[in-house]
């Protein structure tokens, strides 16, 4: 599944404002909404359940990223987007380090193999230095979207 | 001098398949193991201290793999590993 099959362009956030945990989840739902990939009504149900999911273990997995998801049943196809916080921000990573890119990840109820798709991609991309490097030094969200259409063009990972 | 391997075959048991929770979940069990783990599914290869690894295999439900150990307790860590994942990870949505 490539990042163009389900990141919105509109939904790119290269500088998020929050520089907490909470805030930039808030942030970056509030972007999907932005872009009319969720309902207005559905969004702080889709919040709750995002912060719920970091309850049961933080999707700060170290090297600065996050993938922070959850499931709902108001989407009925995976939605995502890409945020980066200049400053960084306190995520309970499992490094301690703080977290500067997220991918964040709305899937539908009952289709775990789109979000697990999702993941793949992200996950190949991620472990690629030059990928995080890139993303973490993007200015605006026309240059994340350059850098993720590289990416499905297997400019990167392996 | 090579170390001898120990290999078992599981199979995810669980609805989600080795998505990030799934990951986490062996990574924080293989922590208690000295020996080196990988989880083989066709060609790939990932570490099971690896998380990003891990999930880039994107191991559906009903994959087949196969896992290899060496080192101390090799046998102990794959024991472990292959209950975890007949356990489906213990996720009560399995």
């Amino acid at each position: 599944m490539k990042f163009a099959d389900f990141i919105s362009p509109e939904a790119i956030r290269a500088e998020l404002a929050a520089d907490d945990k909470e805030g930039v989840i808030r942030e970056m739902v509030q972007a999907l909404l932005d872009a009319g990939r969720i309902e207005a009504s559905e969004t702080e149900s889709i919040v709750k359940a995002i912060l719920n999911r970091e309850e049961l273990g933080s999707t700060g997995i170290g090297r600065g990223v996050a993938v922070p998801h959850t499931k709902h049943g108001s989407v009925d196809q995976l939605v995502g987007t890409v945020g980066v916080s200049r400053a960084g921000v306190d995520f309970d990573s499992l490094d301690g380090e703080k977290v500067f890119v997220l991918f964040l990840l709305v899937s539908p109820l009952d289709r775990p193999g789109d979000h697990l798709r999702a993941l793949e991609n992200i996950s190949r991309q991620l472990r690629d230095d030059r990928f995080c490097r890139f993303l973490k030094q993007s200015k605006t969200a026309e240059d994340i979207r350059q850098l993720l259409d590289e990416a499905d063009n297997n400019q990167f990972g392996s | 001098m090579d170390q001898p391997k120990v290999t078992r075959t599981v199979t995810v048991a669980n609805r989600s398949g080795i998505h990030l929770r799934a990951a986490l979940t062996v990574f924080n069990l293989m922590r208690a193991f000295p020996a080196k783990v990988e989880i083989v599914m066709d060609r790939q290869r990932a570490m099971a201290d690896d998380i990003l690894q891990m999930t880039t295999l994107g191991a559906m439900p009903g994959q087949e793999l196969i896992l290899e150990a060496t080192g101390p307790d090799a046998e102990a860590a794959l024991d472990a590993l292959a209950l975890l994942f007949a356990a489906g990870f213990h996720e009560e949505d399995a």
